[in-house]
């Protein structure tokens, strides 16, 4: 084995493996913090450029661009509170929150060092636990996935902010719009009132730009002109350097955080998206200071930066150990294997194992260069917020516009993020959250179908939903999630009122 | 409470409930013995209707309860300003719906240099550097990333307008 991690160092530190990292997580960064250009269609754009590259090579340069893509998509959430990514989400929530209150690098070094560490952690346990986590993910049924998916959608609770009322309503609206178009398992049409641009259902980066990106704009176009964009202070990379302290005051969430991404990310189905949501949620609950979230929790934010970037390594292991897509973005790099002749899962360790180790080191090197390739990055994204803050909301308008018209280059796809716009500033006008009906939107589908998967599995019978201890301990949690806040909060006002 | 929020709710009961009613044709979508396409949409929007249905009943306690209080205390600077606010993103909202419909039209440049143009008017933007510059400068570079980087096949109009945006992209 020592010699395969040898060779494999040996092939990866080449000058041309080297200069595809760089280019694949410069690339990835791009793609992640664009809103609308998801980590996954980073990847689909790269593939074309790796059919004329040897393999090895073609592996760094995505494997970078999938590392990039999960870092990314928290850079624009931090700075312009624009999720790059569904899983930015709680980052968007906290960094942008911290940012307002002139704390934009501080956020920035957060999000940076946790999400590399995370990374590495996550790359880390692909390398030494790959066979004993692919064992244990083998045994998730759709009862399982479904009880996962409800510990993951559990989270609205911690993401409510003051109404659990309102929260919870926001979450349903999600779970019914996820069940717009037509129907994965009998193929009927719901709720499209015989209109073609209904049928394919209403996609998540639509809605999600519509209703976090545009709906902000909107609301902040109430405001008094000004000059500039002056909700985000930045005072320089090096002015605020967090301490160490910071971390160490929360190296048990960090850990926990770590390690739930990784185990969330190698469970088919799982990604970055619940694992962020998940880790959240479960800082939300441990936290100190459970009155700061969704007003820049640095806790939330380490959490929810650690747990997505650790999903890669955990969704990576599946990848090739089971030939398993984790994720949309693993589901892509499929085809990347595909292209180059060879089929991801248990026969490749036989075959290729130069290959399989070679992604492992790739992986490592990746999340390391990141550290260096996200400075440059929030460097340039920050020279944006310099710009005249009448021609950056255009600028911002504009690229919404263009993420969701880019995903099917479609224009009906506009007018459903024009509605979702509408709809994302009244929610904000009315204090409703917006995250737990992204949430619902987001995860719903996934729900549906293992729920009725693992009904039609137990013959109707609802007591297949908790026929495992997995799936047991999974709900359990998730009950525990909902309700515990609900005696919590009394308890936190009483002291209050002291 | 604002009166605003009451209709709010009202409208958040009126839809779940509408499409409670859609709903039931679904449940005989499905074959037999499995759980059919109207079941998941009807748990959701049951919980959806019976969540709406209480804000409803709390917002107007609390609406009840404030009314007599709120009467008679806004001043005209407070609903001026509150106008204003609307105006503005009323009219935001009229530019990103007015470049949604005329993309297809005139194609993306033109569609977007309208709409920085008017957009920017729309915040009150009033100084002529950043509305000359503006709209020619951040199309540039929009042009440049997605039509001819990463190649998005953004739309280019039809007739005269097509022919325009050849010449770019």
């Amino acid at each position: 084995m020592f010699d395969l991690y040898w060779n494999a160092f040996g092939t990866v530190l080449l000058p041309q493996n080297i200069l595809a990292i760089c280019m694949g997580g410069l690339w990835g960064l791009l793609a992640g913090a664009l809103p609308g250009i998801s980590t996954s269609m980073g990847v689909v754009l790269l593939l074309s450029f790796t059919y004329s590259l040897p393999p090895i090579t073609a592996f760094c340069l995505l494997c970078a661009a999938y590392c990039g893509g999960l870092t990314g998509g928290s850079i624009t959430s931090i700075l312009f509170g624009i999720p790059g990514e569904p899983s930015s989400v709680p980052t968007t929530i906290e960094g942008y929150a911290l940012a307002k209150q002139g704390r934009a690098a501080f956020a920035l070094w957060i999000f940076l060092l946790c999400s590399i560490g995370g990374g590495l952690f996550s790359v880390l346990v692909m390398m030494v636990a790959t066979p004993v986590m692919a064992n244990f993910a083998l045994r998730f049924g759709p009862a399982e996935i479904f009880a996962l998916v409800v510990a993951g959608l559990s989270v609205v609770s911690g993401l409510s902010g003051g109404s659990q009322l309102k929260g919870f309503l926001s979450c349903f609206f999600g779970l019914f719009l996820a069940t717009v178009g037509t129907d994965g398992i009998t193929g009927g049409e719901r709720f499209t009132f015989d209109t073609t641009i209904l049928l394919g259902g209403i996609n998540f980066v639509t809605a999600m730009v519509g209703l976090l990106a545009v709906s902000e704009i909107l609301e902040e176009a109430e405001e008094p002109f000004k000059e500039y964009k002056s909700a985000v202070a930045y005072r320089g990379m090096r002015d605020e350097l967090p301490r160490l302290a910071d971390y160490t005051k929360h190296k048990f969430l960090l850990v926990r955080s770590a390690v739930l991404g990784t185990v969330v990310g190698s469970l088919p189905g799982g990604g970055a998206t619940i694992a962020s949501f998940l880790a959240y949620g479960d800082a939300a609950r441990s936290s100190k200071e459970p009155e700061k979230f969704g007003k820049g929790a640095v806790d939330g934010l380490m959490a929810a930066e650690t747990a997505n970037n650790a999903a890669s390594g955990g969704s990576m292991t599946i990848l090739l150990s089971l030939g398993l897509p984790g994720s949309n973005t693993t589901a892509m790099l499929i085809a990347a294997f595909m292209i180059h002749g060879m089929q991801p899962g248990p026969m490749l360790y036989a075959s290729r194992p130069d290959i399989i180790y070679g992604i492992f080191v790739a992986m490592l090197m990746s999340n390391i260069f990141l550290l260096g390739l996200t400075v440059l990055a929030i460097r340039l994204f920050l020279q944006l917020n310099r710009l005249p803050y009448s021609s950056f909301s255009a600028a911002i308008m504009i690229l919404c516009v263009i993420g969701a018209f880019g995903l099917n280059n479609n224009v009906d796809d506009l007018y459903i993020m024009f509605a979702f716009s509408v709809i994302g500033y009244v929610m904000r006008k009315y204090k409703m959250p917006i995250a737990p009906a992204v949430l619902g939107l987001v995860l719903g589908d996934q729900a549906e179908l293992s729920f009725r998967r693992a009904l039609l599995i137990a013959d109707g019978n609802p007591i297949g939903l908790v026929s495992s201890p997995i799936s047991i301990i999974l709900l359990a949690g998730a009950l525990f999630s909902i309700v515990y806040p609900l005696f919590k909060k009394p308890k936190m006002l009483s002291k209050s009122v002291e | 409470m604002k009166k605003g929020e009451v209709v709010f709710s009202a409208v958040c009961v009126g839809f779940f409930a509408l499409m409670l009613t859609q709903t039931i044709e679904l449940l005989e979508q499905g074959r037999a013995g499995e759980v059919g396409s109207g079941f998941w949409p009807l748990l959701s929007l049951v919980a959806a209707t019976a969540l709406s249905a209480l804000w409803l009943v709390r917002n107007l306690a609390a609406y009840a309860r404030e009314k007599p209080r709120a009467a008679g205390e806004a001043s005209p600077e407070a609903i001026a300003g509150a106008w204003d606010r609307r105006r503005k993103v009323g009219l935001s909202v009229a530019c990103l719906l007015g470049y949604i419909v005329l993309m297809p039209w005139i194609g993306f440049i033109l569609s977007t240099m309208f709409f920085i143009l008017t957009f920017i008017l729309a915040l009150e933007e009033r100084r002529m550097k950043v509305l000359a510059i503006s709209p020619v400068l951040i199309t540039a570079a929009i042009i440049v990333v997605f039509a001819k980087f990463i190649t998005i096949p953004l739309p280019k109009g039809v007739g005269i307008f097509a022919a325009f945006s050849r010449f770019f992209y």
